[in-house]
């Protein structure tokens, strides 16, 4: 067995491939010329089952059955997600047609050729027009080099400019400190002196942490922060992490390393009990880093009436907010049903699904012709709306993420090393070069496996 | 004794002998057919098949750029200083975590086999930790024993006022032995529980009157016969524990935000597996990994196994 | 006299034990069945509450409604049943094949069922996933009855383990009254075999009924386990898990095998015959 039966597996998934459209470097929307492709023709002729991988709170059986009942030649066949049995799937030739999945894995799944070209489909759509699309489409967007520019590969279900910030006003009153205004950004250096001031103990015990923020994700505020002076955590070549080497990128690692230690956020060696959405809904942050997606979930009883929402912040001076998730879905290269699994496609982002989606104030819709279906009838909603009219303006360029490695390498390697630096087991310095030594082995083996 | 004779009795005697051997042999594969049968088609494919992954560079996607690598993933992981780190953190977790699962739960079965009242109650109620599912025994755990807001530390601050251990952070292991026990120690309870049931109860009365006390009677009587049955029950807590993995990532202080992996202590062989193949898409790697954790659960039990000549007790060998 | 006073401050000494160590053992228990009747801001607070506010009984009928409990219920009963009615037969089979005969092969073959519980399940996970998709078998319950009739290795050691410490005069008695093999076990082995039977099938239905990994990969969606759907089932429209309807359903799923352990650890009663031997 061995190499052989891998060998011979190998081709015979080659050989069930379907022939996927090659993507015209050029993506303008009328360069409708794919002749050659699988030609994506209008709804009567799409039939037969869908697989879909995603979430069933994303999904749920009314909306399954609804969709079957206006399109009876399509069946769904819904698994839900799961990173092994995507894996498995993958290996046994069988991927499904339409998965979930997220802005920062979209460049390590289009080098291994796993994403399929959707720009035909969205060519002729009544549905997804081109410039309909709001700016975190781009995480999809393709021409062969960089990731913001060129052919659709998937779009995103529901987005939020990720970088604003949710302040508790009770926390301040507490701090007596002012509550800022909401229509200029703060800087990070103010953030980070708030945050000493509202932080609260009691002895050895924390009461509340001066700032808040998803500790999985702070490797893509780094890279937004990096990106308004133009620079970014990888080498241009994405060939490795350059943090080092990089007196910005050190600056703004360093920056994050201090609050940890500080002891004002929640961190390794003083964790809060739950995550940071969680704990702000308690009173146990001052101010949270969350998207407008937060505000649906911010008052809670604790917190009701206390909570105003604030623009991003700036690292130095240049206005950025992008999405840093994007999630939305996806057709496989190998789908066995393209057309029918389009069908889908449209209708979960362009049909009832995302008009309720918008209504439900969870997200800002994928499609701006949407966007004035998000709520806006309680104070708190209308001040959010505020807000979040600001930054859409900022929220175009997308993040680049690094196509050899999967989306979690970095901000595992940096937790795991923070964690000793905290302890004192290493400087900083050692932390860093630890955080690039194991991602650069990590992109090494991504670049020769693309070989 | 003529040559006839003799000759006649060994023939018939060989006969017979042959024909009781090869009878036994028919009835021993014959029972245990249904497990050949199932072995053979639904595990020795997926066996070789992941031994086959082991030797390559397989990512967990892509099978187009798979290369083969011999032996280049086994050679690796001498040199992985996580790894070795990872065997000596599991190594630890084993030696504290089987003395104490298995002394447990001996120590509830026989508390329990005493014809207590409410007995039924009471076991059911040690039971019930193993039958959570252990997603949500660990969620309760890491509130329980939250620094900040857990209830282990409100206890202690009626004691010290201001204590806020990190009981997660800094005692990660201790936490994490006294939490699989908990977990586990419920089953075990089933299982030997079971076992003491096969020993007479007459041999322990005869003690008795003979004057004995029941501590007495349940060290030299009771446990030896129990032998087969804790012997099950160690190997089967060594070879868990070796490949503990989920444990640790479900006692992370702060899984759905901070802390990605588990408290440098807690980083057991089989959960830094598990961040190879899933984070850093390692996934001929990791397998390799595997198979190495697997030649080593092996050789242990190969040695406990040679060690049960010693103490425990078989009726039949 | 003295005997019975000695007797009954022991058996008060044992209760009275039993009695703190149940209380201190059950802690998180209590914690979880309290965190399942707060709201959502209630259940992490300093300073810490034991009890809430207002019992939130509401949680459980979500716990009910938003997951669809009842049809993943069945559909765990019914494989759990299903899985360990066959696991326990063909493992006692194999278990009494490897105790009580000697045959060429039979430590080696042995090995072979050791072996298999030293393998970590990851290295065959996707390489099983994909036998199963050629064989069409992903999707059913079909891997379940396979897995079921081939026994499984735990409990062929378990029952290779009663089996050893079963009095050799019982099988000797049987043979020389002319009993085949297959009679003896059947007769004489199991209905000695009690507390190993109760046991193992306590511990096989719980594995199915708590098993994550498999459904998650062979199972889709509408017959899917209810520990898959337990991990995702309540959560708001971003995902966020609902934590205190969470542990409302996890009371509700293992009430379940509490209740059968309840009702099953009665038969861990039973002793072996041993009239007329001696």
């Amino acid at each position: 067995m061995g190499v052989g039966g891998l060998g011979a597996l190998g081709v015979g998934l080659a050989a069930c491939a379907q022939p996927t459209p090659t993507a015209a470097p050029q993506a303008e929307p009328t360069k409708a010329s794919a002749a050659t492709q699988v030609p994506p023709t209008a709804k009567p002729a799409a039939g037969g089952t869908v697989v879909f991988m995603h979430q069933r709170n994303e999904w749920s059986e009314d909306q399954e059955k609804q969709f079957m009942a206006a399109n009876p030649a399509i069946k769904v066949e819904f698994i839900q997600f799961d990173a092994t049995r995507f894996m498995a799937m993958n290996a046994a030739g069988n991927p499904p047609d339409l998965f979930r999945l997220q802005g920062p894995e979209v460049p390590d799944y289009l080098a291994r050729k796993i994403l399929k070209n959707l720009q035909p489909f969205f060519d002729i759509s009544t549905v997804l027009k081109a410039d309909d699309l709001a700016p975190s489409n781009n995480y999809y967007k393709w021409d062969g080099k960089t990731i913001g520019k060129g052919d659709l590969y998937g779009m995103c279900k529901d987005w939020s400019p990720d970088f604003t910030l949710f302040a508790n006003k009770k926390a301040f009153a507490e701090a007596n400190v002012p509550v800022p205004a909401d229509d200029k950004p703060l800087t990070y250096q103010e953030i980070a002196q708030l945050a000493s001031k509202l932080t609260k103990k009691e002895g050895d015990r924390t009461l509340r942490w001066g700032f808040g923020y998803h500790g999985d994700w702070i490797d893509r505020t780094m890279m937004n922060m990096l990106a308004e002076t133009g620079k970014s955590l990888f080498a241009d070549d994405f060939s490795r992490l350059a943090i080092s080497d990089n007196p910005e990128a050190v600056k703004v690692a360093r920056y994050w390393f201090d609050l940890a230690k500080a002891n004002v956020v929640a961190n390794p060696l003083n964790p809060s009990p739950q995550w940071a959405g969680d704990d702000f809904t308690k009173g146990l942050l001052g101010v949270v880093q969350y998207g407008y997606w937060f505000s649906a979930m911010a008052e809670s009883d604790v917190t009701k009436d206390n909570v105003v929402m604030l623009p991003a912040p700036t690292w130095a001076g240049v206005r950025r907010d992008p999405t840093m998730t994007a999630t939305g879905m996806a057709m496989t290269a190998k789908a066995k049903n393209p057309e029918a699994a389009w069908v889908l496609f449209e209708w979960y982002n362009g049909g009832q699904p995302a008009i309720d989606r918008a209504k439900s104030g969870w997200g800002v819709p994928a499609l701006k012709s949407q966007y004035k279906l998000m709520p806006a009838e309680t104070p708190f909603q209308k001040q959010c709306q505020k807000v979040l009219q600001g930054e859409l303006q900022y929220a175009s360029d997308a993040l680049q993420f690094n196509p050899f490695i999967k989306a979690d390498v970095v901000i595992t390697a940096w937790n795991k090393y923070l964690e000793q630096a905290l302890r004192g087991k290493m400087t900083f310095e050692e932390m860093l070069k630890s955080v690039e030594k194991e991602t650069n082995d990590a992109i090494k083996e991504g670049i020769s496996r693309l070989g | 004794m003529t040559a006839v004779q003799l000759s006649g009795a060994g023939r018939r005697r060989g006969w017979r002998f042959r024909g009781r051997a090869w009878r036994e042999a028919v009835s021993f594969y014959g029972f245990i057919a249904p497990w050949l049968i199932g072995f053979v088609l639904l595990s020795v494919v997926p066996l070789v098949f992941g031994l086959g992954i082991s030797l390559t560079n397989y990512d967990g996607l892509n099978l187009d750029s798979v290369r083969f690598l011999g032996l280049q993933n086994y050679a690796r992981a001498l040199h992985d200083a996580e790894a070795l780190f990872g065997i000596s953190r599991t190594a630890v977790f084993t030696a504290l975590y089987v003395p104490l699962a298995l002394t447990f739960a001996l120590f509830l079965a026989g508390l329990l086999n005493q014809d207590v009242r409410g007995r039924g109650a009471f076991r059911t109620l040690f039971y019930l930790p193993y039958v959570i599912p252990i997603g949500a025994a660990a969620w309760v755990w890491r509130l329980v024993a939250d620094g900040n807001y857990g209830l282990l530390n409100a206890l202690l601050h009626l004691l010290r006022p201001g204590t806020a251990v990190q009981w997660l952070a800094n005692y990660a292991t201790q936490v994490l032995v006294v939490f699989v026990v908990w977990t586990s120690v419920g089953g075990a309870m089933v299982i030997l529980l079971a076992g003491l049931q096969g020993i007479p109860k007459e041999l322990r009365e005869a003690a008795l009157i003979d004057g004995a006390t029941p501590l007495r009677t349940f060290f030299a009587i009771t446990v030896p016969l129990l032998t087969p049955v804790l012997f099950f029950q160690l190997v089967m807590n060594l070879i868990g524990a070796l490949q503990t993995m989920v444990a640790p990532m479900l006692l992370i202080p702060q899984p759905m935000g901070f802390n990605v992996l588990p408290p440098q202590d807690n980083r057991l062989y089989m959960t830094f597996v598990y961040f190879e193949i899933f984070t850093k898409a390692r996934f001929g790697y990791g397998t390799a990994l595997l198979w190495i954790l697997f030649l080593l659960v092996l050789a242990l039990t190969l040695v406990v196994f040679a060690t049960s000549r010693f103490w425990v007790h078989y009726e039949v060998e | 006299m003295q005997r019975s006073i000695t007797r009954r401050l022991r058996q008060s000494t044992v209760y009275f034990f039993l009695l703190v160590a149940a209380v201190a053992f059950l802690t998180p228990v209590a914690w979880l069945l309290v965190t399942s009747l707060k709201k959502e801001v209630e259940y992490i607070s300093w300073p810490v509450r034991f009890l809430p506010a207002v019992p939130q009984w509401a949680n459980y009928r979500l716990a009910v409604t938003m997951g669809n409990f009842a049809r993943y219920a069945t559909n765990s009963a019914i494989l759990s049943t299903a899985y360990t009615s066959l696991v326990v037969i063909s493992s006692a089979l194999a278990g009494f094949g490897f105790a009580r005969h000697h045959a060429p092969g039979r430590d080696a073959l042995f090995m072979m069922v050791l072996a298999m519980l030293m393998v970590p399940g990851m290295v065959t996970v996707i390489p099983q996933f994909m036998l199963f998709a050629q064989l069409h078998l992903t999707n059913t319950y079909w891997p379940w009855v396979l897995w079921g009739l081939s026994g499984s290795p735990f409990h062929i050691f378990l029952f290779r383990q009663f089996f050893s410490a079963i009095p050799k005069e019982l099988e000797d008695a049987a043979e020389v009254d002319g009993c085949g093999r297959f009679r003896i076990f059947w007769q004489i082995f199991l209905p000695n075999s009690g507390p190993a039977l109760a046991a193992s099938a306590i511990l096989a239905f719980n594995w199915v009924w708590g098993d994550y990994i498999y459904p998650k990969m062979f199972l889709t969606g509408a017959n899917t386990t209810l520990a898959v759907q337990l991990v995702s089932a309540y959560a708001d429209p971003k995902g966020n898990p609902l934590v205190t309807v969470t542990m409302a359903a996890v009371v509700l799923y293992t009430l379940p095998l509490v209740v059968l352990f309840f009702v099953a650890q009665k038969h861990i009663i039973q002793g072996i015959v041993t009239t007329g031997l001696k």
